[in-house]
C-alpha cells in the first residue's frame, strides 16, 4: 500500500436477529426451511395486509444499542423505503429514516494491542427481503419469500476505519457481540450477518474525506478486508495516474478479488422514504431501557482487557478465553473457586480442552465437565499432590463424567510420591542405569538433567514429584 | 312473503326470531331481485350467489337448533370490493387485480361470518377506492337508482347504489376522502366513516393507509348502527385499530349543541344543497338542539393535505401490484423493467397513474419538505382546529357534498373539479374524525340532498343519536322503488 | 413550473404513451397547483412521531404459516415451488 495515503472506511452491517418469529407477523423465522413455505399474507405484502411489530425485535435492538454505548430513542417510529425488486414484494422495506432505534454509540476494539474507539452513527430496525436464485434453464429467476420480514438490525459506522485489520477486527468484536448477547446466530455463510463497505482515501495528514465509494455483496469479514484492500489500492491508483475518484456503488467479486461498477451516482435511487402509516409511533420506557441494559452481560473486549490487567494473562490468551461466552463463562467461574492460579486455568482450557472441544466440535458447556472439577483438578498439581502427567489422566475423565479428582487420584493411584526414601532409591537405581549421562553431566552437559528426571519418572510410573526429583539427582552427581 | 328484499335489516331479524321467514326465504329473494335488476344498477362486480345460499342455509340451522345466533344472522350484507374474501375474487375495481383470489378474508369479513351474516355479493367501486363519482371502475359505472343516467357517488358506489336501489338493507363501503359519505348522500341513504382506528382495515386493499376506514350503508340509521356494532373494535392484526367499545345511542337531540362551521357554507355549496341543510338545522333546533357558531380556519387548506397524503401513501401502497406475484401480468416480459412497466401501464387506469405520480412526486428528494411534511404538519392544525370546535359543541353539522348527484360523464375529463368536489368529506378523514351522512330531502332535479354529523373521535353514538332524532322527525327517509 | 413527468414515470414504472404525454403533463400541472394551497407559515422543522398516539406491539409467539400452494395460486408464473420471474442479474 503508498504509504502516502490513508484509508478511510465505513462499514453498514446487517445482522439478521434470532426471534422466533418474523419482524411483522407470526410466520417463523428459519434458515433453511423448504421454499416458500415460511410464508403468509403479511410476509408476502398481498393487498390488503398489514404489519405488527413484534416486541422481541426492539429489545434486541436495545441490545445491540446498549453494548455499542449507543443513545436509545425510547419514542420512534416506522418509514417506508420505496423500490422494486423481485425480492421485495411489497415494493418497499419497512425500516427506519430519521429516528433510528439507537444512535450515537462506539465501539472499543482491540488492532493488537491497541484499543480502537469507532463510531457507531446509528442502529435502526428493518425487514429482510426475500431471495433469488436464478435458474437458467428456466431463463429466468426464482423468488423465494421466506426470508421476507425476517428481522434485521443495520449498524453504521463512521467513517472512523482506517485500515483491512481495522475493518476486520471491528467485524470480529461485531461477531462475538451479537453471539454473546444471543440476539443473532451470527453465521456468516447463512447469510445471516453481511455488510455494505463505504471506501474512500485521502493523502496522509489532510483533514478532508475522500470522495466515497460504495461495495456490495462482501459476503464475509475476510472478504471485507481483501475487498478495502483492493478498493483503496485501486483509488490510490486512479489518484497517481491523475485521474479522480467517482461515487459510485460497486459490486465485489470475492472469487475473482475484483470488483466491478454496479451504478453510478446519477443512477441512485430515490427512495422516497416516509413513515409507514401501517404503524404508529412506539415507545419503550425509559424503565425498559434501563432494565434491557442492566441484563448487557460483560462483552468480550472488556473481557479481555480485565483478563489481561486482572489475572495477567496474554492478549491473545485473554481475547481467545473472552472470544466464546461459554468459554468465558466456565474460565471464569473456574478462577472464582480461589483454588488455583488464572494462568494455569487458562492453559488447560486453551490448550487440551480446547483440542477436545474441536474434535468433538461442541461447546464448552456439551461437556460433562464442570468448574469445580477442573479447578480441584488443577489444584492437585499445583500442591504437588499429583504431577501435570497425572492431571491429563485426571482430565481424560472428567471430561466425560462428573467426578471428584480427589477420588479419581485414589482410584487410579495416582498421587504424587514425595517421600524422599522411596525416591532416593529410585535416583540412586537410575543413576547406576545411566553412567554416561552422570558423565556428560560432570563434563558440564547440565541439560541431560531433564533425561535423568524423565527416566526417574518412568521408574515411578509417573508419580515421582519432578521438582523434587531434578533437586535429588543434581545433588547426588554432585555428591558422587 | 312478498318482496322480502326490499326489507330494512331489523325487519328481517324480527322475522327471522318470529320464525316467520327462513334465511333462505330472503337470501333467494335478494338474489331474484338482484338478478332482476342489476343489469340496470350494475352495483355488483362479483355476486357469491352460491356461497350466499349455503350461509343462509347454515344460519337457519343453527337457528333451528337454538344455537346461539348474531345479530346479523341471515341477514344479506353486499361488501365493496376492496376488501378481501377467502375464495372469492378481490378486484379493487381495478384490471391489475382482474382475477385475484384472496387467500384470507378481510378481519370485517371474519366479523360478519361470525356473526352468521349472508355475504351477497362484491360492488363496484372506483378502481383502488380512488374517485368521487364511480366512474374510475375498470369493470362498469354503478348507476344512481334515482336516476340512472347519473352518478351515484364514489368510491363506495355499488355499495350505495345496491342498498338505495333496495337489493340489500347492508352494504359495507370505505371512506378516505368521503368514499362512503358522498355516495351515501348522493343515493338517499345513511353511511357513517367511523373514527380511523374504530375498524379494522385488515383485508381493506389499502389505498391512503392513514386515512382509509371501513364503515356501514345502510337505508336507515338502526341499520346503520346495527352493522356498526358487528364490525369496531380493537383487531390484533392491525396495529392502528383501537381498544372500542360500541355504546347504545339514543333519538333526542334536546341540550346537545350542534356547531355551524361558516367555513362549510361558503360560495363552493350549491343554494339548492344550503337551503335544505339548513332546513335541517332548523328542525333539530326544534327538537331540542342548541345551534352555535364554530369555526375551522384552516378548511380551505384541507384538500390539498388531504390529496398529498392520500396520494403519497397510495404511490408506495400500489408498488406491490408489478405484475410478478399476483393480478394482471403485463405483456412484455423481455426483462423484469418491462415486465414491471407493461403490468402497471396496462393494469392501471388513469386516475390511479395520475395519483401515483402525484404521490411519487410529493415524496421525492426536494419535495418531500414543501408537500409531504408540511401536510402532515397541516394535518396536525387541523386535528387542533376541530378539538377546539367540538369543545364548544356536541357534533359539528355541515353539507355532505357541494351538489347533488351529476350526470355520468359530466365531470370525468376534469380531475381539479372531479376532486374539488371532496371538500366537505377530506377534512373528517385528514382528522381521523366519525362522520355521517343524513338524508334530507331532495332537490329541484329529484335527487337526494344530504347533510353531515361529525364528532369527537369515538362519538358514533352521538353522531347515531343526532341521525335518529332527524329520522324520527321526519317520519322516515324515502326509500327508491326499484 | 415544470414538472418532470418521465422522471416521475420511470421512478413509478410506469410508461406513459407519447401522444398523451403532453395532457399527463397538464392535468398533473393543474393537480399540483391545486395542492400547493398550504399555508406558507407552516413550521415543518418537528419529527413526525406522534407519543399520543402509539401503538401496541405483538408477542414473539409463532402462528401457522399459509400452505404454498394457496399463496402461488394468484401468481402469472411460478416453477420449483417459487414465483418464476424474468431474469435478474444483481
Amino acid at each position: 500500500m503508498n504509504s502516502n495515503y490513508e484509508i478511510v472506511v465505513g462499514l453498514e452491517v446487517h445482522a439478521e436477529l434470532s426471534t422466533e418469529t418474523k419482524i411483522f407477523c407470526g410466520c417463523k423465522n428459519e434458515f433453511g426451511a423448504e421454499v416458500n413455505t415460511n410464508v403468509c399474507p403479511v410476509c408476502m405484502g398481498l393487498p390488503g395486509t398489514l404489519p405488527v411489530l413484534n416486541e422481541q425485535v426492539v429489545e434486541y435492538a436495545i441490545k445491540m444499542g446498549h453494548a455499542m454505548n449507543c443513545t436509545i430513542n425510547g419514542t420512534t417510529k416506522h418509514d417506508r423505503k420505496n423500490y422494486f425488486y423481485p425480492d421485495l414484494p411489497k415494493s418497499y422495506q419497512i425500516s427506519q429514516f430519521d429516528i433510528p432505534l439507537c444512535e450515537n454509540g462506539y465501539l472499543d476494539v482491540l488492532v493488537g494491542d491497541e484499543v480502537k474507539r469507532i463510531g457507531v452513527t446509528r442502529i435502526h430496525i428493518e425487514e429482510d427481503a426475500g431471495k433469488l436464485i436464478h435458474d437458467d434453464s428456466l431463463g429466468g429467476s426464482l423468488a423465494d419469500y421466506n426470508r421476507c420480514g425476517v428481522p434485521l438490525i443495520e449498524i453504521v459506522s463512521e467513517p472512523d476505519i482506517r485500515s483491512a485489520d481495522e475493518a476486520k477486527a471491528y467485524l470480529d468484536t461485531i461477531h462475538t457481540t451479537l453471539l454473546y448477547l444471543g440476539i443473532s446466530d451470527a453465521k456468516m455463510q447463512e447469510g445471516s450477518v453481511r455488510c455494505d463497505v463505504n471506501v474512500s482515501v485521502r493523502p496522509v495528514g489532510s483533514t478532508e474525506f475522500g470522495t466515497r465509494v460504495e461495495m456490495k455483496n462482501v459476503n464475509s469479514f475476510s472478504a471485507a478486508h481483501r475487498a478495502i484492500n483492493y478498493e483503496a489500492a485501486r483509488q490510490i491508483k486512479v489518484l497517481e495516474n491523475g485521474g479522480e475518484i467517482v461515487q459510485e456503488t460497486r459490486r465485489w467479486d470475492d472469487v475473482k478479488g475484483v470488483n466491478v461498477l454496479l451504478r453510478s451516482k446519477e443512477d441512485a435511487q430515490d427512495y422516497r422514504y416516509f413513515p409507514d402509516p401501517d404503524l404508529l409511533t412506539f415507545t419503550v420506557s425509559d424503565e425498559k431501557i434501563a432494565e434491557i441494559k442492566a441484563s448487557i452481560p460483560e462483552l468480550p473486549v472488556a473481557k479481555t482487557m480485565r483478563y489481561m490487567s486482572e489475572h495477567g494473562l496474554s492478549r491473545a490468551d485473554s481475547e481467545l478465553l473472552a472470544l466464546n461466552k461459554n468459554t468465558a463463562a466456565f474460565f471464569e467461574a473456574v478462577v472464582a473457586t480461589g483454588k488455583c492460579e488464572p494462568k494455569s486455568v487458562s492453559n488447560w482450557i486453551l490448550g487440551d480442552i480446547y483440542k477436545v472441544l474441536n474434535e468433538r466440535k461442541c461447546e464448552i458447556t456439551d461437556l460433562a465437565l464442570t468448574p469445580a472439577n477442573l479447578a480441584e483438578m488443577i489444584s492437585l498439581i499445583e500442591k504437588k499432590t499429583i504431577s501435570n502427567a497425572a492431571g491429563k489422566t485426571v482430565l481424560e475423565i472428567i471430561l466425560n463424567e462428573d467426578k471428584d479428582p480427589n477420588e479419581i487420584v485414589k482410584e487410579k493411584g495416582l498421587a504424587q510420591v514425595s517421600d524422599t526414601g522411596a525416591l532416593n532409591a529410585i535416583v540412586e537405581k537410575v543413576l547406576a542405569n545411566n553412567e554416561k549421562a552422570v558423565a556428560d553431566f560432570k563434563n558440564g552437559k547440565t541439560n541431560v538433567v531433564g533425561f535423568l528426571v524423565g527416566q526417574c519418572m518412568k521408574e515411578s510410573r509417573g508419580k515421582g514429584n519432578p521438582a523434587m526429583l531434578k533437586d535429588m539427582v543434581v545433588a547426588a552427581i554432585e555428591k558422587m | 312473503m312478498d318482496k322480502l328484499y326490499s326489507l330494512t335489516a331489523g325487519q328481517m331479524k324480527d322475522l327471522l326470531d318470529k320464525r316467520e321467514v327462513t334465511a333462505v326465504e330472503i337470501t333467494k329473494s335478494v338474489i331474484e331481485n338482484i338478478e332482476r335488476t342489476d343489469k340496470e344498477i350494475q352495483a355488483y362486480i362479483t355476486y357469491n350467489f352460491d356461497q350466499a345460499l349455503q350461509q343462509a342455509a347454515g344460519a337457519d340451522e343453527k337457528r333451528a337448533k337454538g344455537e346461539q345466533l348474531g345479530e346479523l344472522a341471515g341477514i344479506p350484507v353486499a361488501l365493496k370490493d376492496n376488501m378481501c374474501t377467502k375464495n372469492l375474487r378481490t378486484t379493487a375495481g381495478s384490471k391489475i387485480l382482474g382475477n385475484f383470489v384472496p387467500p384470507y378474508n378481510a378481519t370485517v369479513v371474519e366479523k360478519l361470518l361470525a356473526d352468521g351474516a349472508v355475504i351477497i355479493g362484491k360492488t363496484t367501486c372506483d378502481e383502488f377506492a380512488m374517485g368521487s363519482s364511480g366512474e374510475n371502475s375498470a369493470f362498469q359505472v354503478a348507476r344512481n337508482p334515482w336516476d340512472t343516467t347519473r352518478v351515484p357517488g364514489g368510491s363506495s358506489s355499488g355499495s350505495a347504489a345496491t342498498v338505495a336501489a333496495s337489493q340489500v338493507p347492508l352494504a359495507l363501503g370505505s371512506d378516505t376522502g368521503g368514499s362512503i359519505r358522498q355516495p351515501a348522500c348522493l343515493t338517499g341513504i345513511v353511511g357513517m366513516k367511523p373514527t380511523y382506528g374504530a375498524v379494522s382495515r385488515y383485508g381493506l386493499i389499502a389505498y391512503g393507509s392513514s386515512l382509509d376506514q371501513i364503515g356501514p350503508m345502510a337505508r336507515t340509521v338502526d341499520d346503520t348502527a346495527m352493522l356498526f356494532k358487528a364490525i369496531c373494535g380493537r383487531d390484533k392484526m392491525d396495529a392502528t385499530s383501537k381498544d372500542y367499545t360500541y355504546t347504545p345511542y339514543g333519538d333526542s337531540v334536546k341540550g346537545m349543541k350542534l356547531g355551524l362551521p361558516k367555513e362549510y357554507f361558503g360560495e363552493g355549496i350549491s343554494a339548492e344543497v344550503k337551503e335544505k341543510i339548513y332546513a335541517a338545522v332548523e328542525t333539530l333546533k326544534e327538537q331540542g338542539a342548541e345551534i352555535v357558531e364554530v369555526s375551522l380556519p384552516s378548511t380551505d387548506y384541507a384538500l390539498s393535505a388531504y390529496y398529498i397524503i392520500a396520494c403519497a401513501e397510495a404511490s408506495s401502497n400500489l408498488g406491490r401490484f408489478d405484475g410478478v406475484k399476483y393480478g394482471f401480468t403485463g405483456s412484455d416480459r423481455s426483462s423484469l423493467e418491462n415486465l414491471y412497466v407493461s403490468s402497471r401501464s396496462e393494469g392501471f387506469g388513469e386516475e390511479v397513474q395520475r395519483r401515483i405520480l402525484l404521490g411519487t412526486y410529493v415524496l421525492s428528494s426536494g419535495f418531500y419538505d414543501a408537500y409531504y411534511k408540511k401536510a402532515k404538519m397541516l394535518q396536525k392544525v387541523i386535528r387542533k382546529e376541530f378539538e377546539d370546535a367540538l369543545k364548544l359543541c356536541d357534533a359539528i353539522i355541515t353539507p355532505l357534498n357541494p351538489t347533488t348527484a351529476f350526470k355520468i360523464g359530466e365531470k370525468s375529463d376534469d380531475p381539479v373539479a372531479m376532486w374539488a368536489g371532496d371538500i366537505c368529506t377530506v377534512t373528517l378523514n385528514i382528522a381521523g374524525l366519525p362522520g355521517i351522512n343524513v338524508p334530507c330531502g331532495f332537490d329541484s332535479n329529484n335527487m337526494p340532498v344530504g347533510f353531515q354529523v361529525l364528532g369527537r373521535k369515538f362519538s358514533e353514538s352521538t353522531l347515531l343519536t343526532i341521525a335518529k332524532c332527524y329520522e324520527n322527525t321526519v317520519g322516515g327517509f324515502a326509500v327508491k322503488e326499484f | 413550473m415544470e414538472i418532470d413527468i418521465m422522471r416521475l414515470a420511470k421512478l413509478a414504472k410506469l410508461s406513459i404513451p407519447e401522444d398523451k404525454v403532453e395532457e399527463f403533463r397538464s392535468k398533473m400541472e393543474s393537480i399540483i397547483q391545486m395542492v400547493e394551497n398550504l399555508p406558507d407559515d407552516l413550521d415543518t422543522t418537528g419529527s413526525l412521531v406522534d407519543p399520543d398516539d402509539t401503538m401496541e406491539l405483538r408477542k414473539d409467539e409463532v402462528q401457522p404459516s399459509f400452505p404454498r400452494n394457496e399463496m402461488l395460486r394468484n401468481a402469472p408464473y411460478t416453477a420449483a415451488g417459487c414465483i418464476l420471474i424474468p431474469k435478474v442479474v444483481d
